[in-house]
């Protein structure tokens, strides 16, 4: 006679060393608190279907993006099912919120594993949510799919990433912005590695242009007041800005940057902007004309993409658009699925195997194909200008684009045994 | 360096500074007052902009979305005194424990209500020009608006009736009482107003920071340091202190980076306190 396994979940301590403030270390106690309680009346074990694991925040500051996924997932699930799943067999979902805390993503990576002995794990938006994933999994041996864009570099055996690197959407953006605006280039971008790396990747792009970097500056994401931004871009001159805005308070520096005068001058080009629905907050004095890239955008066009939205919309309704993380999910799945189809079980090894042979799947962004080395997505980029009613029109489409320096870095056919987070030197 | 750079920081600084007042005066009578430490101040904030948010998608301008964000705020700040804040005067941790509770209440309402993004109403588009340099007119424009919201409290608190009555309702009760003073309900408006503010400064800052549940959060960490810094003449001291610490930082990033103006703000504010522990007005011998 042992114990029921969930008791050993209920001394979780909030790891809260990371957390930015006092008020913000009381709240993770209650929410720690709060999640016990959850997991106390946790999801049933269900007999004969297929178990894949989703972890997303689903409340707290995150829910912008983590609502999105976890609503693509199950979007995803059903389509699948209704076409009577898996191996013949429907696939079950076990969720969890992890409540926009890094903590509960380690909690709850181990439950879904240990407890409910998923065969597929499909969680995270921040890179620190990965980061903090990806040993687990690794130790556990089951694939895991993370859908967001991100600065790149992730390689291990068991992780695969479905959404564009930074080097992905920056190879072509600095290009067309050198080309559109001119040589002189101003990055403004949140202090921490998506930030830092992200700029790298712009400057190692403006040589290759032949353009220059001429000033930079990294907010912390509490900033609110970007005066001082303003008067040093002004001061240098630049042809564009690449503005990387993380957060509500930093979509405020946008506002900011029309208010005073300087969008008509000076360009705005961004690798993240729309990803949370900027575009839906930001005035349509302010967005009109913003430059974006990404992998996906509601208005790209498609018929696999018409097909998505009807979905999408007669479920979900059409009030908010579909981010770029809902169709990194939905595409996971998919390849998940397919792999898991092709393998013919849903062991590990057979599945990591079949996703290494070249899956292709015909996605609304485009047909997007899992790179067997670097386990990236090859996909298109698409660059937008924003427009006057909260939306986006399109105005270049690169075609397969492809993850190169994760290509080139990371080779887990031939070294399958790589664990490492690539960053470029210095970095 | 040249003279319109250095203009522009001046200005621009002094705009920093008049947002950060503006986002602590709700706060300096709640906490610097009451001694009541309302860790929803931040959500009160949220609850201001989102009022003032919607009013103007109804159609009414923003000039009277203002007040109406007012009128909501204090309402919901008169419920909660009675409801929750007067069961706990005087009960510190007991106060920390329930006004929190009610932060993480009040956004999750916001967001089962108003969802995670929600359009903002965007900055009038007028600038200011100093040689090479423009600045948004807007947040230069919150310079007068702290000015203005300072005297009023200022008055209010020290040349009104109502102003006395609040002071010796929270620092002497049984006195008050006494003398005829209804102290509960001295208390509950005292409490409404701050919240008030709170919601006035939601919405009057809405065009600079959007309407977003997790709003409050940005402003709160600074607001309380603030007033902890003022320490017992509040009000003077917060307005000394948000010119000081949230000029410097300002300057500090315009002349060096974002992170190092932070780094100015949090140095500095440790420095203070070590400094002075019951703040830097402890030996001042004014009223507010």
């Amino acid at each position: 006679m042992t114990l029921p396994r969930r008791f050993s979940f209920s001394e979780t301590a909030p790891r809260i060393s990371n957390l930015g403030s006092w008020a913000r270390l009381l709240r993770a106690g209650a929410l720690t608190l709060a999640g016990t309680l959850c997991l106390a009346g946790g999801p049933v074990q269900a007999d004969g279907g297929i178990k894949i694991g989703s972890i997303f925040d689903l409340t707290g500051g995150l829910n912008i993006y983590g609502i999105q996924q976890n609503n693509a997932l199950k979007l995803a699930v059903d389509a699948l099912n209704a076409k009577g799943g898996v191996l013949g067999k429907p696939i079950e979902v076990v969720s969890y919120d992890a409540q926009s805390e890094l903590s509960k993503y380690t909690q709850y990576a181990n439950t879904v594993i240990l407890r409910d002995r998923v065969s597929a794990l499909f969680a995270g938006l921040t890179s620190s949510s990965r980061e903090a994933i990806r040993p687990i999994v690794r130790k556990a041996n089951i694939p895991y799919f993370y859908g967001s864009l991100y600065e790149g570099g992730a390689c291990d055996k068991q992780t695969f990433v479905t959404g564009p690197s930074a080097s992905q959407q920056l190879s072509v953006l600095i290009d067309w912005a050198v080309k559109k605006y001119g040589k002189r280039i101003y990055i403004m971008a949140p202090d921490y590695n998506f930030g830092t790396i992200s700029a790298h990747w712009v400057k190692d792009y403006a040589k290759k242009a032949g353009a220059e970097v001429v000033g930079e500056d990294f907010l912390a994401l509490t900033v609110t007041d970007y005066a001082p931004t303003i008067q040093k871009i002004q001061s240098v001159k630049p042809d564009f800005v690449v503005a990387l805005p993380v957060g509500a308070n930093q979509t405020g520096f946008l506002e900011q940057f029309a208010a005073a005068g300087l969008k008509d001058k000076i360009g705005v080009v961004s690798t993240n902007y729309g990803s949370g629905n900027q575009q839906v907050v930001v005035s349509p004095a302010a967005g009109k004309g913003l430059i974006a890239d990404q992998g996906y955008f509601q208005v790209v066009d498609g018929p696999a993409n018409t097909e998505f939205v009807k979905l999408w919309s007669a479920k979900y309704g059409s009030d908010t658009p579909i981010i770029s993380e809902a169709v990194d999910i939905w595409n996971a799945v998919h390849l998940w699925a397919a792999a898991v189809d092709k393998a013919g079980t849903v062991q590990a090894a057979p599945v990591i195997a079949a996703l290494e042979s070249g899956l292709s799947f015909d996605a609304p962004n485009g047909t997007v194909t899992l790179e067997p080395k670097s386990h990236h997505l090859r996909q298109n980029i698409y660059i937008v200008e924003g427009d006057d009613r909260h939306g986006f029109k399109v105005v270049e489409t690169f075609k397969d684009v492809a993850p190169s320096y994760e290509n080139e870095k990371c080779d887990l056919k031939a070294n399958p045994t790589l664990a490492q987070h690539f960053a470029p030197d210095g970095k | 360096m040249e003279l319109d750079y250095l203009a522009t920081v001046l200005l621009s600084s002094l705009s920093s500074a008049s947002i950060l007042l503006i986002a602590t005066i709700g706060l300096a009578v709640v906490f610097g007052l009451m001694g009541v430490i309302n860790l929803a101040h931040g959500e009160f904030l949220m609850i201001g902009a989102y009022a003032a948010l919607t009013a103007t998608q109804y159609g009414i301008p923003f000039v009277i979305a203002i007040p109406i964000a007012i009128a909501v705020t204090m309402t919901i700040g008169a419920v909660v005194e009675v409801l929750i804040i007067r069961r706990l005067y005087g009960r510190l941790f007991d106060t920390m424990l329930a006004t929190w509770g009610l932060s993480i209440a009040f956004y999750q309402l916001a967001v089962l209500i108003f969802g995670t993004v929600t359009p903002g109403i965007g900055m009038p588009q007028f600038n200011l020009r100093i040689g090479n340099y423009s600045l948004a007119g807007y947040p230069l424009l919150m310079i007068a608006v702290a000015a203005v919201a300072t005297v009023f409290v200022y008055v209010l608190m020290t040349r009104t009736v109502y102003g006395m009555k609040a002071r010796a309702a929270i620092q002497m009760p049984e006195m008050a009482r006494a003398i005829g003073i209804e102290s509960a309900r001295v208390n509950t408006l005292t409490f409404a107003i701050g919240c008030g503010l709170a919601g006035f400064a939601g919405a009057v800052l809405l065009p600079i920071v959007p309407a977003t549940p997790s709003m409050g959060f940005a402003f709160v960490i600074k607001a309380f340091l603030t007033v902890v810094v003022a320490g017992p003449v509040t009000l003077t001291g917060s307005a000394l202190t948000a010119v000081g610490l949230g000029g410097g930082a300002s300057v500090t990033a315009s002349f060096l980076t974002s992170v190092a103006g932070d780094a100015f703000f949090f140095l500095i504010t440790a420095f203070l306190l070590w400094l002075y522990p019951l703040g830097i007005t402890a030996k001042w011998r004014t009223k507010m």
